[in-house]
């Protein structure tokens, strides 16, 4: 076990290796941040003074060399634009990040996983079609709009919840919604197949041969067991909500990472796209690899495979 | 000419009635200046997000972005204010700028102060220019001897050389602020980062909070010394156009930057609403590498045909609602010595003509038209215009990184045959558009913009310090890019802006007053209406 | 969903035996399609083979002395010849639909098989060769995986700068990762099979095996996989559009159409986006119910993905 778990961990460290690698190479391949701000009122000397004051000036192995050093001791350099640590930046926007996201999951799960467990239960059924096609919804209008119509419907005709920004609940109600239905469609999904999958489990087939009311086995045996999964699933959601959901604040002017993501890409602000990819790197690596240890540990066959 | 008059000594101009009001004892800034007590809260929707650096005048980056800030927070010896391009008195009562420009002199006014109620000294004001490492620092610095505190109230900078833009520098808020000052001790202590994240000035209003990039909470400064209207001012960056409008029409947001070509026409239909449509950046059509005798752009005939051939007026009223200006000059009238030029000619008959006598009476092929992203459709209207005249073109797009690398890589990135349609806003001076836009080896015109009898002309402007000479150079090397048709200037776009019902505005330039922007300052001056100030 | 019924079968009992067998083959995937489905798929891709026979107007030039004109072409202001209205640049909404939906079906499927093919080769190869090349492979999968899909697009998309057949690229590299992880883990458990190690023990080259035993197998999942991320596709080149480097005009993409117009939403223009808005909708809905089918129906161990 002690194996495996330190190869997975090596596997885990290449696999960033790799991802800092790639996205230190496509933002620098994409252009200069100095021609980004300067316009033809800078002098020539003007960008070469920022340019060596933000250390492009140097050879891209020695840049990469620093940013990986960096990375290391926890420090995600400082952001062009805000001349601030990017791991600040990044903390500061968190909360908003993390409120927004949390409210997300909450809409995908209240979408995703009733559809899938009547899908699962009246596979077939109107029910199902219903179910299917509520949830894929959010997977086929692209979020931007989806973000504009409710706008226009609910702020501006209807004048109930304001346009953007944070606030209270209020605020809270058509970016969540826009940013979690799109997930409610890979939740139902998955909470379909492993529902189908638990209840042609033989432990099932045995409650029911105990006699209990069909319902109710699927409410507590079925469910509770197919969770797993899905929950597991809704994590790597949030992480990608969290830091990416970036045309959804972008709509709402929500004072998050990801709009914090959207700027540095279009303004090259290298080391806050760096670190905010990299952040949500990490996560994400650290979470599929407690899942691989997890279920290494469950499933005493997968620590054999590679 | 308004702002600054220089005769053969000097000129001393005066804010008089801030200077006597301000110098009354014991009376509060706010009070004093005016009577007026700042009352309401006014939202600025701002259409991209907010770069931090832009609350902090000593990293000018040199754009038309950082004087939206600096005006409510910092405050500058003298700026463009209105109709004054540059010489508006605001932290100086007066300012002397001798006519042999070797030196100039500030003398302040009395009982400044900073947000955090310090005094402004003259060592803020030596500190601030002296450590200044923004756009321009080299040329200020190289050209400066020794900046001199004369009294507790008065400033000498001392030239190597006559100095003839210093004021120009000093005093334009999107070119340079060497001009604004800071609190010089209290920027030492926190450091420049630190400075960004609490930025202290002695402008109208102070910052009270922030969320770096999507919000700055301000707050009227109580010492101001011009009356400061409303007491909060919140700026929040909102990129999405339509959000933008959905707030001004939910009264979430007073003011909104940039409202789009299209949207234009539609708003004008609420009447809620006040459109604000500040005339910006010019636009025209560039041939890169055209001195090539091989190009057939070369041959001025062709130049000349597409400008004959490009309908300014329609393309005026299909990208800004008519409300841009269809101008003779590519250089901005708002800057020194631009050349007024009349109007261009739209006759695509005379055009086929001087296509046929330039030997291309069926037109050609040109590979791409490129257009300042992403203004894309008004690039198709002018490949759809040239078509009249059989030059056939499609467009390119890119994303305006890219484009900005392009532009700066010069003519190997233009490969074959390629029309640019360029864009810019420059403060300043005529000197500066044509040093980065037009100039052999300049900002943008790289190699591919090469006339060397005009750059020759150019570099002895640049060295002559005899005005009379500079302004007869001027326009002879402004002349000499219009009559050739080197650039064919398009028009000069409409930055629309939008107006809500709680603000206290007649017309628009009552909200939008300075010429020299596309903001809304000076922010002290916008009021609202009685009962929105009355609300909470 | 319903199998052929006992009735069918018994009808084609009589038939000639090769024959029945096709039709009987041909029968059983036939009576569990997907109605709904196909039935907005099919116009859909009718329409984008023959825009040119189908489209009023050229979509990339405006109607002679139009300008913007709002639909139904019954009402006031509106044009009888523009059924669907007109766009600010005075061009048919409804000939760009039609060729929007050669774009946009252009992009999905050719970006779609970019991605799966490059996911599948690399997903057999890792599963296959194994060793270094397995661990090279599946370390970049697991880092790109990770890298936000949306983000590396636009990346990619500054880089190569935007056209139709860059977008597909792009967006091929982007999606590849999840093939290659899925059609791994099916080739692993391939390996394990009796034919394959027959194959292998009777002296038959890697390249062999691959394409006789090896792909076959896969292609099942691969064409599952396809058919969900047709619409994902579709919905990413989209958000290409809204950000600013998607299919460039004046080429009608669906996704373009829709973030040019989205502004003109809030002033009451409707029918600039919600008409492409809806024709999105519809295709990726039936593509993504699409997989769902054949999810269900090509691949038993797929059925619980």
């Amino acid at each position: 076990m002690t194996q495996f778990i330190i190869r997975r961990t090596f596997y885990a460290l290449i696999s960033l290796f790799i991802l800092s690698v790639t996205i230190f190479a496509i933002v620098r391949l994409t252009g200069d941040p100095v021609t980004m701000l300067a316009e033809p009122g800078a002098r020539a000397e003007d960008l070469d003074r920022l340019r060596a004051e933000w250390g492009l000036d140097r050879s891209w192995p020695v840049q990469y060399l620093t940013f990986a050093k960096n990375v290391f001791t926890g420090d995600l350099g400082k952001s062009f634009n805000y001349q601030m640590p990017v791991s600040t930046l990044y903390f500061q926007r968190l909360p908003a990040s993390l409120q927004l996201a949390l409210a997300a999951t909450f809409i995908s799960f209240i979408i995703g996983i009733p559809a899938g467990l009547i899908s699962a239960v009246k596979v077939n059924s109107a029910w199902d079609n219903a179910g299917k096609v509520v949830a894929l919804f959010g997977l086929a209008v692209p979020g931007f709009w989806l973000g504009l119509v409710m706008i226009l419907i609910f702020s501006v005709w209807l004048g109930w919840l304001p346009t953007s920004g944070q606030g209270g609940i209020l605020h809270l109600i058509m970016p969540s919604v826009a940013l979690g239905w799109y997930f409610a469609a890979s939740l139902l999904r998955l909470t379909r197949s492993s529902m189908l999958e638990v209840m042609r489990s033989e432990y099932i087939k045995l409650a029911r041969l105990k006699g209990l009311p069909g319902y109710v086995v699927i409410a507590v045996h079925a469910f509770k067991n197919a969770l797993i999964p899905v929950l597991t699933l809704a994590g790597i959601n949030l992480v990608v909500m969290i830091n990416a959901g970036v045309i959804i604040e972008v709509i709402f002017a929500w004072p998050g990472i990801g709009r914090l993501l959207y700027e540095g890409i279009f303004q090259r602000d290298f080391p806050l796209v760096q670190g905010v990819v990299i952040q949500a790197g990490i996560m994400i690596v650290l979470i599929n690899l407690t899942i691989d240890i997890l279920y290494a540990y469950i499933d005493p066959r997968i620590r054999l495979a590679k | 000419m308004p702002g600054i008059k220089i005769t053969r000594r000097t000129v001393l101009t005066s804010a008089a009635f801030g200077a006597t009001v301000l110098s009354v004892p014991f009376v509060r800034g706010a009070r004093a200046a005016g009577g007026v007590v700042p009352k309401g809260k006014m939202t600025l929707a701002w259409h991209t997000n907010i770069a931090s650096r832009w609350l902090d005048p000593q990293q000018h980056d040199g754009t038309a972005s950082p004087d939206n800030f600096l005006f409510a927070i910092h405050d500058g010896l003298i700026k463009n204010l209105r109709d004054n391009k540059y010489g508006h008195l605001a932290l100086a009562e007066h300012f002397d700028f001798p006519a042999d420009a070797k030196s100039a002199t500030f003398r302040l006014r009395a009982g400044l102060k900073f947000h955090d109620g310090s005094p402004i000294t003259m060592e803020d004001v030596k500190w601030s220019y002296e450590n200044y490492r923004g756009s321009s620092a080299k040329v200020l610095h190289e050209k400066t001897k020794g900046v001199t505190i004369v009294d507790d109230r008065t400033i000498r900078f001392d030239f190597t050389e006559p100095f003839l833009d210093f004021p120009i520098l000093m005093g334009t808020g999107n070119l340079c602020g060497a001009g604004w000052v800071v609190p010089a001790k209290y920027y030492q202590q926190v450091g420049k980062d630190g400075f960004l994240q609490k930025p202290i000035g002695a402008g109208p209003y102070k910052l009270v909070s922030q969320v770096p990039g999507s919000k700055l909470v301000l707050e009227a400064f109580e010492d101001y010394y011009r009356p400061v209207h409303i007491k909060h001012f919140e700026i929040i960056g909102v990129p999405e156009a339509a959000t933008r409008l959905a707030m001004i029409e939910r009264e979430e947001a007073d003011i909104l930057y940039l409202v789009e070509g299209q949207l234009i026409d539609r708003i004008k239909k609420n009447s809620k609403i006040m459109l604000a449509p500040v005339l910006s950046g010019s636009w025209w059509l560039e041939f890169p590498g055209f001195q090539d005798p091989k190009n057939p752009f070369n041959d001025k005939r062709v130049r000349q045909a597409v400008s004959l051939a490009v309908d300014r007026k329609a393309i005026n009223e299909a990208e800004s609602g008519g409300m841009g200006r269809v101008s003779g000059n590519w250089i901005n009238n708002d800057v020194e010595d631009a050349l007024d030029w009349p109007e261009f000619e739209f006759n695509v008959a005379k055009a086929k003509e001087l296509m046929a006598q330039a030997g291309h009476p069926n037109g050609f092929k040109v590979d791409w038209l490129t257009v300042v992203p992403n203004y894309f459709s008004r690039g198709e209207r002018v490949i759809s215009q040239l078509k009249a005249i059989g030059i056939q073109t499609r467009l390119q797009t890119m994303e305006r990184g890219v484009y900005l690398k392009k532009m700066e890589g010069g003519l190997k990135e233009w490969p074959g045959l390629q029309i640019i349609m360029n864009a810019t806003r420059i403060g300043g001076s005529w000197a500066s558009w044509y040093e980065g836009m037009f100039k052999c080896g300049g900002f943008q015109g790289q190699d591919m913009i090469c006339v060397k009898d005009l750059d020759a002309k150019f570099d002895q402007y640049q060295k002559s310090f005899n005005r009379e000479e500079r302004k007869k150079l001027a326009e002879e090397i402004q002349r000499g890019i219009l009559e050739n048709h080197y650039f064919v200037p398009v028009f000069r776009h409409a930055f629309v802006n939008a107006i809500g019902p709680r603000i206290k505005a007649a017309k628009w330039q009552d909200v939008f007053p300075t010429i020299t922007s596309g903001y809304a300052y000076p922010w002290e001056d916008i009021e609202l209406k009685e009962a929105a100030a009355a609300q909470k | 969903m319903a199998f052929v019924t006992e009735q069918t079968r018994a009808a084609l009992a009589g038939s000639a035996p090769i024959l029945a067998g096709l039709r009987r083959r041909w029968l059983r995937l036939a009576a569990g399609l997907p109605v709904v489905p196909l039935a907005i798929l099919i116009p859909f891709v009718l329409i984008a083979v023959f825009a040119n026979v189908v489209a009023p107007y050229d979509p990339t030039e405006p109607i002679p002395g139009a300008k913007l004109f709002e639909p139904p072409f019954w009402a006031d202001g509106a044009n009888p010849a523009a059924l669907l209205g007109t766009d600010f640049q005075g061009r048919d909404i409804l000939s760009r639909l039609i060729y929007g939906a050669r774009v946009s079906l252009i992009v999905g499927v050719m970006g779609t098989i970019v991605a799966g093919g490059v996911g599948t080769t690399l997903g057999i190869m890792a599963g296959y060769l194994g060793g270094w090349v397995d661990q090279v492979i599946m370390r970049i999968t697991d880092a790109w995986l990770a890298l936000p899909a949306l983000v590396f697009a636009i990346f990619l998309a500054t880089m190569v700068g935007p056209s139709m057949w860059n977008i597909i690229i792009i967006l091929g590299a982007v999606y590849w990762t999840r093939y290659a992880r899925v059609i791994r883990g099916e080739v692993l458990s391939l390996r394990e099979r009796e034919y394959v190690k027959l194959a292998e023990i009777a002296g038959a080259s890697s390249a062999r095996v691959i394409l006789r035993h090896v792909l076959p197998n896969v292609l099942n999942s691969a064409m599952v996989l396809a058919s969900l991320t047709i619409g994902v596709v579709i919905i990413a080149e989209a958000s290409l559009s809204f950000l600013g480097v998607g299919v460039p005009p004046p080429e009608p993409a669906w996704g373009s159409m829709l973030a040019d117009g989205r502004s003109m939403l809030m002033v009451g223009d409707w029918w600039l986006t919600v008409l492409p808005g809806l024709c999105i909708m519809m295709v990726v809905l039936a593509t993504q119910l699409m997989g769902d089918w054949l999810r269900v129906r090509l691949d038993p161990q797929l059925r619980n993905l």
